[in-house]
């Protein structure tokens, strides 16, 4: 059991225990000893819903990366690929199946095609002769995974560059297997709406899986009463702003990969007397991040700039706590304070964990550099200068700051005047191209293809009225006890989580002028329910909203929905990013 | 077959027997039986057998294969096992002529043997007892041995012989009293008003045999044919259950059920007259089957309906058999056959029109496979059989309507190898889905490929992009580089992107450049930017290669001023970078010139700079270089507020407490102002 994922208004646990069985089944199918070769890729996600524990007991004595040539010497009687379909990795597999057939032992081979079985890719191996090796070939539909309370994940890095930038919808249909997978799950969700194209698609692939499935006709009470799927690209300003959540900086400044951080080990060195500095570790700190731990529960959604009161008040409690022990003048309550010694150790813990992230986060936040980078993001987004060149980005790009965080700020920049003039284009362009090198004219041109970056067309720039008409803009923000949405980026108010709020108050009948200036179709669609399973709402209950980003979703993004799904009092949205 | 010693012609009899799962010949001639395999032949004795045989006349194996029997010349009957190798038993019938048939009947309950012989007119059960039965046959007749007993043809009348199960005999046997007989007394004589009703329910309880009797009733009414005696004994039941707690009650509804589904079947229409054992053995799968394949839809889907049978299992298969038999009648139209198999199937779960299409397909009907397909909502079911039947392009758009990319790709390599390339082209054009799909397939695998598919499209822009990375990526020489660049930039210009031809033409011109300095001035230049060309002249001490690159390229002068300052400041060459700050006036100001110096930790430069920083940079130029007070003096001057707080916020306390007092007092003047 993951306790944190059945903190919320949805037991995930469901899912996760789902999905583990799944895999427990497959691996018993496979009777013996057993090593398995991982596709990297797959090694990240795979740690979120199985320990090597639970591997063990079902007899995988080995794991390996997959790797050409020939496969590191095992003994044991299976051999199971756990891979993506990729044709590229197809050819390594034959690779190591071939080398292992001549040496010796025959073994079975195995192949677990995560998350969907491909024709293609079974006939490449027929076409490499290796097909007839694989006892087991099958699929492992591991599409949505569990990571809180109240987010799933795809974890499909590369989504919205296959969506937007290669117009590939694999990640799409995968998308659509998963939602129907939570359908089985937790009921088939009565509305769904959407915003954008590849929302549209995914919309109506599940309205075609729906037809496909009947006969299995779902009889569990919904638990989600709305579904919400928003393209990525009809707000690409989101994602471009540095987000200013203490869960935001820790991804802006060391990424968060699959739930973890790798973070510099110097400032967690165990302080210990007398060891001078002596041997400090080298290798990263690695930490994962979730609510399963109270403290980051806490802070994680705030602005950066409320939790360090946060921390210096938990440093009091805690360290009170252990003066307790000083009152402690019975047997009986030492004990008891004994008893709670493991639960406040852990809290220390965290604390000192957490003190040291904000400190080097601060490091970074109150450089000054930092700050007039925030300052040309806040006055673009409030839609100051958009439509000339900026000095700040001259400067950055004539320093040869790092390209992503020029790029970003061009981009911003381009999204908030509706595209940048032409000549402001060109010469930015020229610019990245002299200081970055030539070759970066692909970089330029793949952003321009997926509308990051592009010139005005049309001559009229719509931001304003987006921005006006949706509050994006908002002066007054409370960071330490917000009232809005906008504290996540200090100001800016993002415009997902914006579009997801009108949605549920009033209805997004009211902005359908902004709905036609984004881009895409938005659309609303019912599946109809069985008089059984329809819900009558109790008064005061809230709706579920199950908000899904195609293309990925930011931290504070999370952050502000969280925000107003608490301001809703229990009207918990869940969100799931890819 | 090996050869028979002594056989001139047809053997008098002869059988197939089976031993240790193999089957061999059992044949007669004359007084000699011989065993044949495939290789060898050998001649066997049953043993025990009665002297005096000169030839074999009948022979029979029982329906189990297990037992044999043997009917000679002289009217004796010999049986034993098929192995030959035991007697069972043996009889004298004392009937010389030949008879017609000779089976084995079975006994499920005794296990007993019997053997049945058939002459013309009469019929002759016999087996271990020392007396035979014999009836008397009205008409000629056929025997067929059957699971549980034998069954006899003739023209007008079908009969069958079987041993009387258990229950029924208890019940029926004169003067029974069994539990089961006195039950079904006690019910009548309820019917009928009448007290003995009681009385024999009583006796049945003191003995405390209710259950058993009403489990015999059950039972009886399985064996029964005739529906009045099934529903006689079935009532008996149901009224001794009525003195019953706890009988459960499924082994009396699960008999309503099969009498009902049997006495379906048994009707002449239908006419499968199967015991209720038969029933049994066989299981309602089979007997659905049996009545699909005689095309008896209906019945099999009523029996389906009132066994409430899973639809997959059920009512699904048998309207999918129906279908698949609909498709063969050639002379109904495509349109029609269609039509009614979707007016009856609608989206009955389970039902796999791709299946049926299939065998639609198998008939030579490919129309009408097509059609039926349209009917088939699983994409992963439709589209290969839409490709085995060569409808490409039609498995193509279903595949795109599915969304399931995999499913894409399959179709597309079909294509690929089944059209000629421009055909497979122009296909891919209408599909924008595709299309995009196989770029993506051809950039991992066919590169040259992908290149023709943007010719074909006039796609210059990627024409463009493509010649790019291939300059990076294939090209070797810097000529073929240079090459691979003049044709992106061609295409750019054919693309109208007038601003990537002419960065592209710089870059050529960037690289001839770079590679004419590595030759001069050794060291790396190839493939750096150009502003790090610039960068790297500078720090070689060639500024004016490099001044005239910068003017050659165009670089704007703010950018450069922070080159040469980032480069000089680097080199850590004050005097240079002296004498550049005076070379005009600085388009970036002189506070870069104070912050790279102090980054380099000369403070002593940075304060020369420091004086020429403009008033609006003057106090972090002064703070930078650590001059708090005049820092504050500036902020004064100024009147403003954030720089008061800033320099504030640099003072330390015991070295700058004048300073920081005097900036209190300052604020606390413009306070009151």
């Amino acid at each position: 059991m993951a306790t944190h994922l059945s903190y919320g208004r949805v037991n995930l646990n469901v899912l996760r225990e789902a999905v583990r069985r799944e895999l427990r089944e497959f691996l018993d199918k496979c009777a013996g000893s057993k090593a398995i070769v991982w596709d990297e890729y797959l090694t990240g996600p795979f740690g979120l819903i199985a320990q090597y524990s639970l591997l063990k007991e079902h007899e995988v004595e080995k794991m390996f990366t997959l790797k050409g040539s020939r496969l590191p010497a095992a003994d044991v009687k299976n051999i199971i690929f756990v891979v993506r379909p990729r044709l590229e990795l197809m050819d390594i597999i034959s690779e190591n199946v071939l080398s292992e057939d001549r040496r010796g032992p025959a073994r079975d081979f195995h192949i677990l095609f995560v998350p969907r079985r491909s024709l293609l890719c079974e006939q490449r191996l027929k076409d490499l002769g290796v097909l007839g090796s694989f006892i087991h070939r099958e699929e492992y539909s591991l599409d949505l995974i569990p990571f809180d309370g109240d987010l799933l994940s795809m974890e499909s890095e590369g989504a919205f560059k296959e969506c937007y930038l290669e117009s590939d919808q694999t990640s799409l249909y995968h998308a659509a297997k998963g939602l129907m997978t939570l359908q089985a799950l937790y009921g088939t969700i009565p509305q769904i709406f959407g915003k954008g194209e590849c929302a549209r698609q995914v919309a109506n692939m599940m309205i075609r899986m729906k037809r496909e499935f009947t006969g299995s006709q779902n009889s569990i009470f919904p638990v989600f009463d709305n579904l919400l799927l928003l393209d990525r690209n009809v707000d690409l300003l989101t994602p471009l702003a540095t987000q200013l959540t203490y869960e935001g900086l820790i991804d802006e400044i060391y990424g968060i990969q699959n739930s973890y951080v790798k973070l510099p080990p110097e400032k967690f060195a165990p302080k210990k007397q007398g060891d001078g500095g002596k041997d400090l570790p080298t290798e990263a700190k690695k930490l994962q991040l979730n609510s399963a731990e109270e403290l980051y529960a806490e802070i994680r959604d705030k602005n950066f700039n409320a939790v360090g009161s946060v921390l210096s008040k938990k440093a009091k409690v805690i360290s009170a706590a252990f003066e307790e022990r000083h009152n402690a003048k019975t047997v009986g309550e030492i004990k008891q304070f004994v008893s709670q010694l493991p639960h406040m150790q852990a809290a220390r813990g965290s604390l000192a964990n957490h003190t040291s992230i904000a400190e080097l986060i601060k490091d970074v936040t109150t450089s000054e550099d930092f700050f007039d980078k925030l300052t040309v993001e806040q006055e673009f987004m409030s839609g100051i200068d958009t439509d000339k060149v900026n000095s700040y980005i001259e400067d950055c790009i004539a320093q040869k700051h790092p390209l992503i965080k020029v790029l970003r700020l061009v981009c911003l920049q381009s999204v908030c005047n509706s595209g940048l003039k032409q000549k402001v284009l060109d010469y930015y362009k020229r610019e990245i191209l002299q200081t970055y090198g030539y070759e970066h004219i692909l970089t330029l041109h793949n952003l321009e293809k997926t509308g990051l970056l592009k010139p005005q067309t049309g001559g009229r720039n719509t931001y304003p009225t987006i921005r006006k008409t949706l509050r994006l803009w908002m002066d007054d923000v409370n960071e330490q006890n917000p009232t809005d949405i906008s504290y996540v980026y200090s100001g800016y108010a993002p415009l997902s989580v914006r579009l997801a709020q009108l949605l549920s108050r009033p209805g997004w009948r009211s902005i359908e002028e902004v709905l036609r200036i984004l881009p895409g179709p938005h659309f609303e669609e019912r599946q109809p329910l069985p008089t059984g399973l329809q819900k009558k709402r109790q008064p005061g209950e809230n709706r579920v909203t199950l908000i899904f980003f195609l293309g990925g979703v930011t931290f504070a993004e999370i952050a502000a929905l969280r925000f107003l799904s608490q301001l809703e009092d229990g009207g918990r949205s869940k969100e799931t990013y890819r | 077959m090996p050869e028979v010693p002594g056989l001139q012609s047809a053997p008098s009899c002869w059988t197939t027997v089976c031993q240790d799962r193999v089957a061999h010949i059992l044949l007669a001639v004359g007084p000699d039986l011989y065993l044949l395999d495939h290789a060898a032949c050998s001649a066997v004795i049953p043993p025990g057998l009665a002297p005096g045989v000169s030839s074999f006349l009948q022979m029979a194996v029982s329906f189990t294969y297990r037992h044999l029997a043997l009917f000679t010349d002289t009217g004796y009957i010999w049986m034993g096992t098929a192995s030959l190798k035991e007697k069972l038993c043996e009889f004298n019938c004392n009937i010389r002529a030949p008879p017609k048939q000779m089976v084995w009947c079975s006994r499920p309950r005794s296990k007993e043997r019997a053997v049945v012989v058939g002459w013309e007119r009469r019929l002759m059960v016999v087996g271990d007892a020392p007396e035979g039965i014999q009836f008397v046959l009205d008409e000629d007749s056929y025997l067929v041995p059957e699971l549980d007993g034998v069954r006899i043809f003739s023209r007008s009348t079908h009969e069958f012989l079987h041993e009387v199960p258990v229950a029924s005999e208890e019940i029926f046997k004169i003067a029974s009293m069994a539990p089961g007989a006195l039950l079904l007394e006690a019910q009548k004589e309820y019917e009928k008003e009448s007290q003995k009703a009681d009385e024999y329910l009583r006796e049945i309880q003191e003995l405390g045999q209710l259950p058993q009797a009403v489990q015999q009733c059950i039972e009886a009414a399985g064996h029964e044919h005739w529906p009045d005696m099934q529903k006689s004994l079935l009532r008996a039941a149901s009224f001794g259950k009525c003195f019953l707690d706890r009988f459960p009650p499924d082994s009396f509804v699960r008999m309503c059920q099969d009498l009902r589904v049997l006495n379906a079947i048994r009707d002449y229409h239908i006419g499968i007259p199967l015991t209720y054992s038969q029933y049994k053995q066989l299981t309602i799968q089979v007997l659905l089957d049996r009545l699909v394949l005689r095309r008896l839809y209906p019945l099999a889907i009523q029996i389906c309906e009132y066994l409430r049978l899973p639809e997959v299992q059920g009512v699904s298969r048998i309207l999918a058999h129906w279908a698949c038999y609909k498709v063969q009648q050639k002379d109904v139209s495509d349109e029609d056959v269609a039509r009614a198999i979707n007016q009856k199937l609608g989206d009955t779960p389970g039902v796999s029109y791709s299946d049926i299409a299939a065998r639609a397909y198998g008939c030579g009907r490919t129309e009408l496979a097509i059609k039926l397909l349209e009917y088939e909502p699983r994409s992963g079911e439709q589209v290969p059989l839409l490709l085995k039947m060569k409808r490409s392009k039609l498995a193509l758009s279903k595949a795109i309507e599915s969304g399931d990319t995999d499913l894409v790709f399959t179709v597309l390599l079909h294509l690929k190898n089944e059209l000629n390339r421009g055909d497979f082209f122009m296909t891919l054009r209408n599909q924008p889905m595709a299309l995009s799909l196989y770029r993506q397939f051809c950039k991992h695998q066919e590169l040259e490929t992908l290149k023709d598919l943007y010719n074909q499209d006039d796609n210059h822009q990627e024409l463009g992009s493509f010649h790019i990375r291939a300059s990076y990526a294939a090209e070797e020489r810097i000529e073929g580089r240079v090459a691979a660049l003049q044709t992106a930039a061609d295409a750019f210009y054919k693309a109208k992107n007038e601003f990537a031809a002419k960065a592209t033409e710089d870059q050529m011109r960037l690289l001839r450049l770079q590679r004419r300095l590595e030759d001069e001035l050794g060291g790396r230049f190839l493939d750096l930017s150009l502003h790090d060309t610039v960068t790297t002249l500078i720090l070689s001490g060639q500024n004016k290669r490099a001044e005239q690159l910068a003017r050659d390229f165009r670089i704007p002068d703010k950018r450069l001023w922070w080159l040469k300052l980032t480069a000089l400041a680097d080199l850590e060459d004050w005097e240079e970078l002296e004498k550049f700050s005076k070379s005009k006036k600085s388009p970036i100001g002189y506070l870069p010139f104070v912050e790279i110096c102090m980054k380099q930790h000369n403070k002593y430069e940075a304060k020369k700079y420091a004086s020429r920083v403009g008033p609006e940079q003057k106090v972090k130029a002064l703070l930078l270089v650590g001059d708090v007070a005049q820092a504050a003096d500036v902020a004064i001057e100024h009147r403003s507020e954030a720089e008061m707080s800033l320099v504030l916020s640099h003072c330390t306390g015991a070295t700058d407490g004048a300073t920081a007092d005097k900036i209190q007092r300052a604020r606390a003047q413009a306070q009151k102002k």
